[in-house]
């Protein structure tokens, strides 16, 4: 049974909120240190201050309630009990839309699915174009749904509780879009339901590994470029993932503890991994107050990273690829890209699209392109569609 | 120069307790204990102590009863003049050996405490050889000032390190280090080898891998070593990835949250040494010197990405130029890892090693008397290093 949810933060929370932003202690910075070794001390400042005066949270949570029709209900989860999971649930504005189940990353949430939302469920205009019935879910641990509370909860409980939410919503068979972590559930959804249930899957970062007669002679300047990104990735932005990966309990005392410690930790990504995104002060606060109102508090997030590396999902292990159609939308920004010869390690490939601007954060920095992607790939003519029976996007 | 004294204002005190009475705590994972990181249990008993019970005054009392401080300025080639905050107990008989002490992180002049009394005291044995101890903060670290402009290096604090001595009239020296001390007492025996640095001791080894090596020919204890060491880089350097990469985004934390400082810090002194029974007073203390810090916090994260970015950090295959002065080992089982005898030539000229049974990575804290007993041979009459220093060799006359 779904409860119609509003996000309300408490009273005492928003006040404690500042309290704590008040009594803000800052370190200093090296003279031209610039971005090299972290956010800025300027930038920080001044959203903190922002943060503390003049930034309304009530505002904005009026805005996001009155946006984005939300929802929790009660999750079974097999050897973690039930699980109350908060997401946002929108059907198409007319027709029969294609269900798709949008599924977050880290350091997002459901508020990603934002600015497609209106795009999916309205269509254009155009009666080519196929709309969707959206669900954007708050992974567990983030947002506002429940926290797994025993160790274990890895990449198969995010795929368990993601496939079930849709199946509760009346939707046997679905699409899914994923980014970030998002990209790695749906992969699994794809894998373990799909054909039966998951019927197709687009996401916006891929990753595999090599395939066994791999030639790197044969990779496009493009692809080079891509893979010395992650390379440079790799050695000068994972630190986050190695840490929580590895010691997130320890970490998420100083996240749990200092709003601004989070707000630096967070922003951080939000300005690295966009593609010049003119991020606005408020948009970026909106973006952190989740984390810092979540339900599980901010320190929970992090042990995704944990379980997954724990529990033989780690980046780079080896596993079957899902074989239901696959679709990928490829922005310049995004952290990794793969050469066309290690797509089959992902899955089957069916529609590609390539940008020239964007970065990782796809569906809030460029919705409409991602949006174009999806009514392409689902549309009349686009080579999924009709994928899920009776409910083609249109009417 | 001038006498120092630990001093923390009244503000400061009562701003931390401050802090920690709003502290904000996460939730933890059921059985979760050590594997996740520090265990709120610990922590919140270590908070609430420090809120109520802890007596910083007490314990600054007690260290500056105990070691004896000064500042004093001196100037770093590029970075202009930095107040360096040091520890100075010269031998209470005799003609003391010269001895540098260099911590590294999350460690502090603190960890000088116990062996200081035991190096200058010599024990009361005259057939043991007696020194005179200079522990400094490093830039960035305890009552130092921090650089104000990147890149401040190994280079940078093998320099000021040096001149400390200098200006303290010790043109010869040795020295002892381990973590970031080991690497910067190696700087100082490349650089300074030989007309100054006379010998260097650590107790962290890390160098290498050779271009060649012969993997069946390490002992077990070898092999276990480099084992603890591949155990590190995939589980326990998560800490060592940020602080390289992105320390200022870190140090928003650790400078605003001292429950953050507090479990990023405890961490480490737990995981790194071997069954130290900590007392939550001696933790509390540790981790007070980096909260009331000079520099804060943050600061001292940067020597992580300064070194990486030198091309100086951990993953560095090799160095050009090895010290030749003769060098010291001591081996602790629960030091992050260590590298067989095969690839020492990668270090320096070792001269001394010794093996221990017990003890980990905050060697002088966890066992003085196995350090200073080391030190004692290495350097008394009929030690490999006997007499390296000229006119001072830690007897009498």
């Amino acid at each position: 049974m779904s409860n119609s949810f509003k996000i309300a933060v408490s009273s005492t929370a928003l006040s404690a909120l500042k309290s704590r932003i008040e009594s803000a202690t800052f370190p200093d910075e090296l003279d031209d240190a610039g971005w090299a070794y972290g956010v800025p001390l300027a930038d920080m400042k001044r959203l903190v201050a922002r943060w503390r005066d003049g930034f309304d949270w009530r505002q904005e949570e009026q805005k996001l309630n009155n946006e984005l029709p939300q929802f929790t209900r009660d999750i079974e989860v097999d050897g973690f009990g039930s699980l109350n999971v908060h997401y946002v649930y929108k059907k198409s504005d007319r027709g029969t839309g294609i269900p798709l189940l949008f599924v977050h990353g880290w350091p997002g949430s459901f508020l990603e699915s934002r600015k497609i939302i209106p795009l999916l469920t309205k269509g254009s205009g155009d009666s080519q174009c196929p709309v969707f019935d959206v669900v954007a879910i708050s992974l567990p641990g983030f947002g506002f749904s429940e926290a797994p509370k025993k160790k274990g909860f890895s990449l198969s409980q995010y795929v368990e509780v993601s496939h079930k939410l849709m199946i509760a919503l009346g939707y046997t068979e679905y699409v899914t879009q994923g980014g970030d972590l998002g990209s790695r559930v749906t992969a699994g959804i794809a894998r373990r339901y799909g054909g039966m249930h998951s019927k197709a899957w687009h996401t916006n970062v891929l990753f595999s590994m090599p395939p066994e007669n791999d030639d790197p002679s044969s990779y496009t300047a493009s692809e080079k470029e891509g893979l010395a990104r992650w390379q440079e990735f790799q050695r000068s932005g994972s630190g986050y993932f190695q840490l929580h990966s590895t010691k997130p309990q320890t970490l998420g005392y100083s996240l749990a503890d200092s709003p601004v410690g989070l707000l630096a930790w967070i922003y951080e990504k939000l300005v690295s991994w966009s593609d010049n995104y003119p991020w606005t002060d408020d948009e970026v606060l909106t973006w952190v107050s989740i984390y810092w109102f979540s339900r599980a508090g901010p320190a929970a997030s992090i042990r995704f990273y944990y379980e997954v590396a724990h529990s033989g999902q780690a980046l780079g292990t080896k596993s079957s690829p899902p074989t239901i159609p696959m679709g990928c939308s490829l922005f310049p920004k995004e952290l990794i890209r793969i050469p066309k010869s290690w797509y089959p390690g992902v899955g089957d490939v069916v529609f590609e699209a390539e940008h020239d601007k964007g970065g990782h954060f796809a569906a809030h920095e460029q919705p409409e392109l991602l949006v174009g992607d999806l009514r392409k790939m689902f549309g009349k003519g686009g080579p999924v569609y009709g994928v899920v029976t009776g409910r083609d996007g249109y009417n | 120069m001038s006498s120092y004294k630990i001093d923390i204002p009244p503000t400061a005190l009562s701003t931390l307790k401050s802090r920690l009475e709003n502290a904000v705590f996460p939730d933890e994972l059921e059985d979760s204990e050590w594997a996740y990181g520090a265990p709120l249990a610990d922590i919140k008993r270590l908070v609430a102590r420090w809120r109520d019970g802890f007596d910083w005054r007490h314990e600054e009392q007690k260290l500056n009863a105990e070691l004896p401080q000064f500042t004093r300025d001196i100037e770093v080639d590029g970075f202009g003049t930095l107040n360096i905050h040091y520890v100075h107990k010269k031998s209470e008989r005799g003609l003391g050996i010269p001895l540098l002490f260099v911590h590294g992180w999350p460690g502090s002049f603190l960890e000088s405490r116990k062996i200081v009394p035991l190096l200058t005291a010599g024990s009361g044995d005259a057939r043991l050889p007696v020194f005179d101890v200079v522990a400094l903060s490093l830039p960035g670290f305890g009552f130092s000032e921090g650089p104000k402009k990147t890149g401040f290096s190994f280079t940078q604090y093998a320099e000021v390190s040096h001149k400390l001595m200098l200006a303290l009239g010790y043109t010869e020296y040795v020295t002892q280090g381990g973590d970031w001390g080991a690497s910067i007492t190696k700087e100082i025996a490349r650089r300074y080898g030989g007309e100054h640095s006379k010998a260097w001791h650590i107790n962290l080894i890390l160098a290498g891998p050779p271009e060649t090596q012969d993997p069946s020919s390490y002992t077990a204890i070898e092999k276990d070593g480099l084992a603890r060491l591949q155990e590190y880089k995939r589980s326990g350097n998560g800490y060592y990835r940020i602080q390289a990469t992105k320390p200022q985004t870190l140090g928003y934390s650790l400078a605003d949250s001292p429950v953050g400082l507090l479990a990023w810090i405890y961490e480490k002194l737990v995981n790194w040494t071997d069954a130290y029974l900590w007392t939550d007073d001696e933790v509390l203390t540790w981790v007070s010197i980096y909260w009331f810090s000079r520099a804060g916090p943050a600061a001292s994260l940067r020597i992580y990405y300064e070194v990486e970015r030198a091309g100086q950090g951990i993953g560095r295959t090799s160095d050009s130029h090895i010290p030749t002065t003769p060098l010291g080992f001591s081996h602790f089982p629960k030091e992050l890892g260590r590298i067989p005898k095969a690839w020492y030539h990668l270090v320096g000229n070792v001269v001394f090693e010794v093996e221990h049974d017990s003890g980990g990575h905050f060697a002088a804290h966890e066992k003085p008397e196995l350090l200073v007993g080391d030190l004692q041979k290495m350097f008394g009459k009929s030690g490999p290093a006997f007499g390296v220093v000229l006119g001072r060799n830690g007897y009498d006359g």
